[in-house]
């Protein structure tokens, strides 16, 4: 078993590590990483490089968000776009936009908060004194999201056209207007988040078996249950703030490592760190590249994926 | 249960609305029953359009056909605009029926126009369909060029009984075109476009939008003696990879000015362009409208691609 592990953080690592290189290998513009030079450079640099290790820290911190989630919730269906956290995170952006433009850090803190509102509804919403079910949380979800939509589409409506349009395509998950700040933040984030997620993930396990057992086990579950909404919170914020809604990487990610590897989160939470960058970064390669030298979101690549496959998840549910 | 007396209840409530409807249909038959002469004219899709031949109340859904229907001297006809015609300052006053994409049908039946113009069909199919229904004509005018322009405002003349003043405009706004042309076509071989001036022209600075194969200003840039790097590009207005934009190093670069698009995007910043300060806003109105302005924005592109040659 250990050295299973360690065969598979060896196999996701390599794997980031291949994802990274052929991205920034690959582009609109073709490009000798061997000889940069004047614009080749500025390009390399300035616009890929950057959208590439930010396309990673997303991704990373959507699939380790939607992983602890899903062991929170008891629910493999949890997912932030789903649940309405990434909506609450857009929206929480939207507002600081129109109102605190020229506060860098306003756009994140703002995300965190609407992202923590959102998760913080849509739980009080789910939880009946029958416990919670997989139809109430969804539908919740749903709600949510569809009530934060209209709150955005009313905000878009009053901002004044030339700056609509951009957040039309920001909405729909956009790692174009990625800068080193922006990465910077979310690599942040995305390492201390997974890294404290992982730290619950021993609790995290007891609770899956049920919240009482757990009790038992002494494990304090209001106290977990608070970390993890408070850091799935903080990684969608910063991710959404950093790169709009990219939907179904907290879903399909976490998914396919749990048939990978089972489902103790001690490897679950990591692994799907790992496996959600890999996804996001080739998902952006696509994106950047398929109708080159025009781009398609990234977000419509990655729920291209993940609308059918959540289809079959709950079907099989 | 008395079903039976339910039923003649339900039939006679039928019947009182039917009534209503009937009544309400005539009387809206007899109000839009033209008395007025009609005659059959095709608008620029082709369809045929039955309009009276004296028109006195039209509305415009979009700010080039307001423009056009002012410059052919029928402005005072129309009796609706949308909110986004603000040009010229007579708008102001007319009323508003809502913008391009999302018209207010309700507000325009009740402005009893003889005469929509719209200038896209695709989007309004249903629409059209009412507004027909309501005995109101619907006129598609979509230039697409200069050109385009020149022939639409003949025709609009045409329309409005204008005919004068329309061809008096459109031989004044062809010599004003004459002067600033150089006329480059993109027919012409690539070999001999490479001393052409490279315009970029930048809608929106992030995410980057742009003008592509598709948009009329791809052909006014032409025109200006310039050409567009992107010219190549599907679509109208696409938006364009940071790292090909990069790549395109432009000599001029145009900013479809607005509030967030007031500099060049930082791709552009060992472009020759940025670096010899040939970075000009120009009226986002006149350059985004195919109207009687786009001869200014001609003109203005013109004048830009003359300087520190």
């Amino acid at each position: 078993m250990f050295k299973n592990r360690i065969a598979i953080w060896i196999i996701l690592i390599t794997a980031l590590g291949l994802a990274l290189i052929l991205s920034v290998l690959i582009g609109s513009e073709r490009l000798s990483p061997f000889d940069l030079s004047g614009t080749d450079r500025a390009i390399f640099f300035d616009i890929r490089l950057p959208r590439v290790l930010l396309g990673a820290c997303v991704g990373a911190s959507l699939a380790a968000a939607g992983a602890s989630l899903q062991a929170l919730l008891r629910n493999p269906l949890a997912e932030p776009y789903l649940l309405g956290v990434s909506n609450g995170a857009a929206l929480g952006t939207m507002i600081a936009f129109v109102f605190f433009e020229q506060f860098f850090f306003a756009r994140p803190v703002f995300a965190f908060a609407g992202a923590g509102l959102a998760t913080f509804t849509v739980y009080q919403m789910a939880r009946s004194r029958a416990g919670m079910n997989v139809e109430r949380l969804v539908l919740s979800g749903v709600i949510v999201t569809t009530f934060l939509s209209s709150i955005i589409v009313l905000l878009t409506s009053l901002l004044d056209a030339a700056r609509l349009r951009g957040f039309t395509f920001w909405l729909l998950g956009d790692l174009s207007q990625a800068t080193m700040n922006g990465f910077y933040l979310t690599l942040g984030a995305s390492v201390i988040g997974t890294i404290v997620l992982t730290s619950q993930a021993r609790p995290l396990n007891l609770m899956m078996i049920g919240e009482r057992d757990a009790m038992d086990f002494g494990v304090e579950v209001g106290r977990v249950r608070m970390i993890v909404f408070g850091i799935a919170s903080l990684l969608v914020g910063t991710a959404v703030a950093a790169s709009g809604s990219v939907g179904y990487v907290g879903l399909i990610v976490p998914h396919l490592v749990r048939l990978a590897i089972g489902s103790d989160n001690r490897l679950v939470v990591p692994f799907s760190a790992i496996a959600g960058a890999v996804f996001v970064v080739l998902a952006d390669t696509l994106a950047r590249t398929v109708i080159a030298p025009r781009e398609l979101p990234v977000g419509a690549v990655t729920a291209l994926i993940g609308a059918p496959m959540f289809i079959y998840l709950l079907r099989k549910n | 249960m008395d079903f039976g007396l339910k039923n003649s209840n339900y039939k006679l409530a039928f019947l009182i609305t039917f009534a209503v409807i009937a009544a309400f249909g005539c009387r809206g038959v007899e109000v839009s029953s033209p008395v007025l002469e009609t005659r059959e004219v095709n608008d620029d899709l082709g369809r045929t359009v039955r309009v009276p031949v004296k028109l006195d109340r039209a509305i415009s859904l979009a700010p080039s056909l307001t423009e056009m229907i002012f410059a052919i001297g029928a402005g005072d006809r129309l009796v609706g605009v949308t909110t986004y015609c603000n040009y010229p300052a007579e708008t102001a006053s007319i009323e508003k029926i809502g913008d391009t994409q999302t018209p207010n049908i309700e507000k325009i039946i009740a402005l009893r126009p003889q005469i929509v113009f719209v200038s896209t069909a695709s989007q309004l199919e249903a629409f059209t369909k009412t507004l027909e229904d309501q005995g109101i004509a619907v006129y598609v005018s979509n230039a697409k060029s200069l050109d385009e322009v020149f022939q639409s405002l003949l025709h609009l003349g045409e329309l409005f009984g204008t005919k004068g003043k329309a061809e008096e405009l459109v031989s004044n706004l062809n010599g004003r075109a004459d002067q600033a042309e150089h006329v480059h076509t993109l027919d012409e071989p690539t070999a001999e476009r490479k001393n052409f001036t490279r315009v970029f022209v930048q809608i929106s600075n992030d995410p980057l939008f742009t003008i592509g194969r598709d948009s009329f200003l791809t052909e006014l840039v032409a025109q200006a003696g310039g050409i567009s790097v992107t010219n190549d590009v599907p679509t109208a207005y696409p938006k364009l990879s940071k790292e090909s934009a990069a790549a395109m190093n432009p000599d001029v670069i145009f900013l479809s000015d607005s509030e967030d698009n007031r500099e060049a995007s930082s791709v552009f910043k060992d472009s020759g362009a940025v670096k010899n300060g040939r970075v000009y806003r120009i009226n986002a109105d006149i350059i985004s409208r195919p109207g009687p302005r786009l001869v200014d924005a001609l003109e203005e592109i013109a004048l830009r691609l003359e300087e520190k040659k």
